[in-house]
């Protein structure tokens, strides 16, 4: 792969170098979480983690484990920065994007604090070197969503969620999810100008993988923070849908990368306002 | 009102809505005895569409309510827009619904749809309605002398050849030939716009009637919804024309149910010094039932100007041909026997006034006969309630 064109000295200068065949692996799975234009990179021994925010309510996380690299080299414990993702998704597709002429092979480089994150690209023989500014890493919020205390927990297979997303009344300012033991155990409910819709997943349904519900739960969620989750269900085989004692929402999408390696995207949402359980 | 729809006929039910949303914006409900009517009109009121789908279309069919006694059936009207939505995508109708409930539930003032799907999953929708009197059309058809009856792939292919901006064309009837152009606006030279024109031979069609040569030109838009339908069911579309002026009536049906679009045609479509924004004009239209004194659009024809048929081709429909002038005097009788209800309108060359399709009140009390100068109407409508719900009618869509 001609993207060695620095001599090994060079190298040693970047704390961080990841290389991939298949710039896409990356690009795709960055695609899902864009609803701001700045992220937050963290790398560590475990690999790759991009951080959205919005409104200090939501935070969207996509994850990309080290051995989906075909190289990931970290020479510090982590290495963390802001970056305008915008840009840095322009940059991955500058070849187009398109998968007629093969793949876009990737090798991403950061020098550290101050510097900016350099790409080196190469689609058939041609090779372009980006290099975007980065910025003071802002603290991410910390959900404090912990597993042990989830009320309620569904898997459900991306499919069945997907046609209901897509027809989501956008005229309704909140998503309210309930869950619960007895009917309706899974349901999203729009509120809506010409009235309201009720998408009901029974328990015994095949799409629901796991059905976990221990309390009944009705919490809204903003439809315009929830909306973009739409582009991680687009690319996932599996969502699951999880929510603690507080309403704090957990979606957890499995995604399968072009070549099946399995990674996550992950979102939190605070609720809106609080609703009496039914 | 309950019903239920089984499998592939949701998607047809969701055809039909589809094509009801290229003519207006509200649907009017109607559920009768006779079956469920979705019927919907342009603002322009140039424009009327119809499907009634009988008790048979449905897996079951109920009208009012086990609840109160002699409670009254409901008809309501909804935005279009709040329920295209739901059979937007039909492919995904197709694949996962299993059957669709629909009722209405005066107690909350909705519509519900409830879709049951494959994998245990209910998409509910609760749908505001507001109530309305019956939309109804009262065209009589046989009375028209120009019949045409084709497969609606013939008159899809047809229209296809016009752009789909193309917001008017003429339907030319001989006995030799059937032609269709797009209506040119003749002040604005004929560089500026592509003129098409195709013309059919009389053997292309499964039925042809000539009693009358004519040209009418109305708007193609509103015209597209059924032709869609009637393609992708396989029906055939029958047309029945009469001279310009006169309203034009597509109708297309099969077992269990009947569809039909009214369209006005420009009285004169000769005239080339009309602008594209006047005609197809909305009328001021009053409703028979207010105190306001209905306006008269158009003055009683003082001379008629009307074809006298060249020939007839025999028909197994025995349409009668009138030659009368005195047709187009005609009151419509709103109870009872069959009647023809046509907007009259002044018959000048220079004038080219365009004959809407006026709606009125469906009226329980029957107007008193000194209404004479009141014109004969097409078809009614009226916002306001009306106590006595179910009026014999004949002809009616």
């Amino acid at each position: 792969m001609p993207l060695s064109t620095e001599s090994q000295s060079e190298d040693e200068q970047y704390v961080l170098i990841a290389n991939l065949d298949n710039a896409r692996n990356l690009s795709n799975i960055l695609k899902a979480i864009t609803c701001k234009d700045h992220a937050i990179f963290t790398a560590t021994a475990n690999g790759l983690k991009v951080t959205v925010e919005d409104c200090k309510c939501m935070q969207a996380n996509a994850f990309i484990q080290a051995d989906i690299f075909q190289e990931f080299t970290l020479k510090e414990d982590s290495v963390v920065f802001q970056i305008n993702l915008t840009v840095l998704l322009d940059c991955l597709n500058i070849f187009g994007g398109s998968s007629v002429g093969g793949s876009t092979a990737l090798r991403m480089c950061y020098r550290g604090y101050g510097h900016p994150l350099t790409l080196f690209l190469e689609e058939g023989g041609v090779v372009t070197v980006c290099k975007i500014n980065t910025h003071e890493p802002e603290e991410p919020i910390d959900f404090e969503f912990s597993s042990s205390n989830v009320t309620n927990k569904v898997i459900l297979q991306s499919e069945s969620l997907k046609e209901a997303f897509s027809e989501l009344d956008m005229t309704s300012e909140v998503l309210q999810i309930t869950m619960s033991p007895n009917q309706p155990y899974f349901r999203l409910s729009t509120f809506g100008n010409s009235g309201n819709a009720h998408y009901d997943y029974s328990k015994d349904s095949d799409m629901m993988e796991l059905f976990q519900c221990n309390t009944t739960q009705t919490n809204r969620y903003k439809m315009s923070l929830l909306k973009p989750s739409t582009k991680a269900l687009a690319i996932s085989c599996k969502v699951s849908v999880r929510t603690d004692s507080r309403g704090v929402l957990s979606l957890q999408y499995l995604v399968r990368n072009d070549d099946g390696q399995i990674c996550f995207v992950e979102y939190f949402c605070c609720p809106d306002e609080e609703v009496e359980e039914e | 009102m309950n019903s239920v729809i089984e499998g592939k006929n949701v998607k047809v039910f969701g055809k039909a809505i589809i094509a009801l949303s290229r003519i207006g914006d509200e649907l009017w409900l109607d559920p009768m005895v006779k079956g469920l009517a979705l019927r919907s009109v342009n603002s322009a009121h140039s424009a009327y569409g119809g499907f009634l789908f009988s008790p048979l279309f449905f897996q079951q069919y109920s009208l009012g309510s086990v609840l109160k006694q002699g409670s009254e059936v409901i008809k309501c009207k909804l935005l279009i827009k709040s329920v295209l939505p739901l059979f937007r995508s039909l492919t995904s109708i197709e694949r996962s619904v299993e059957r669709c409930h629909i009722s209405v539930s005066t107690a909350t003032d909705r519509v519900i749809i409830q879709f049951f799907c494959r994998h245990g999953i209910i998409k509910t929708h609760n749908i505001h309605f507001q109530e309305s009197e019956a939309l109804q059309a009262v065209f009589a058809s046989h009375l028209c002398p120009n019949v045409l009856k084709a497969p609606g792939r013939l008159f899809a292919d047809m229209v296809m050849h016009f752009p789909l901006f193309q917001e008017e064309i003429t339907l030319s009837i001989t006995a030799m030939k059937v032609s269709l152009r797009n209506n040119q606006d003749g002040g604005k030279g004929h560089m500026k716009t592509m003129y098409t024109e195709m013309s059919l031979h009389p053997d292309e069609f499964d039925y042809f009637q000539i009693g009358l040569d004519s040209d009418i030109t109305f708007c193609l838009k509103e015209l597209r919804g059924i032709l869609s339908f009637a393609e992708s069911q396989s029906l055939s579309v029958s047309v029945y024309l009469d001279a310009a002026g006169k309203p034009v009536c597509f109708s297309v049906e099969d077992g269990v149910l009947e569809a039909t679009v009214l369209l006005a045609t420009l009285m004169d479509s000769e005239s080339n010094d009309r602008s594209p924004a006047e005609p197809l004009s909305p009328t001021t239209l009053r409703c028979e039932n207010s105190s306001a004194q209905p306006v008269d659009v158009f003055e009683e024809p003082s001379s008629m100007h009307h074809n006298i048929p060249d020939e007839m081709i025999a028909s197994s429909q025995a349409s009668t041909i009138i030659s009368s002038p005195k047709r187009m005097r005609l009151r419509p009788q709103i109870m009872g026997r069959t009647c023809l209800g046509v907007a009259s309108k002044e018959c000048t060359s220079s004038s080219t006034k365009v004959c809407s399709l006026l709606f009125k009140a469906l009226s329980s009390e029957q107007d008193d006969g000194g209404h004479a100068a009141r014109l004969p109407v097409l078809a009614c409508y009226s916002d306001e309630e009306n106590p006595d719900d179910n009026h014999p009618r004949s002809s009616s869509l």
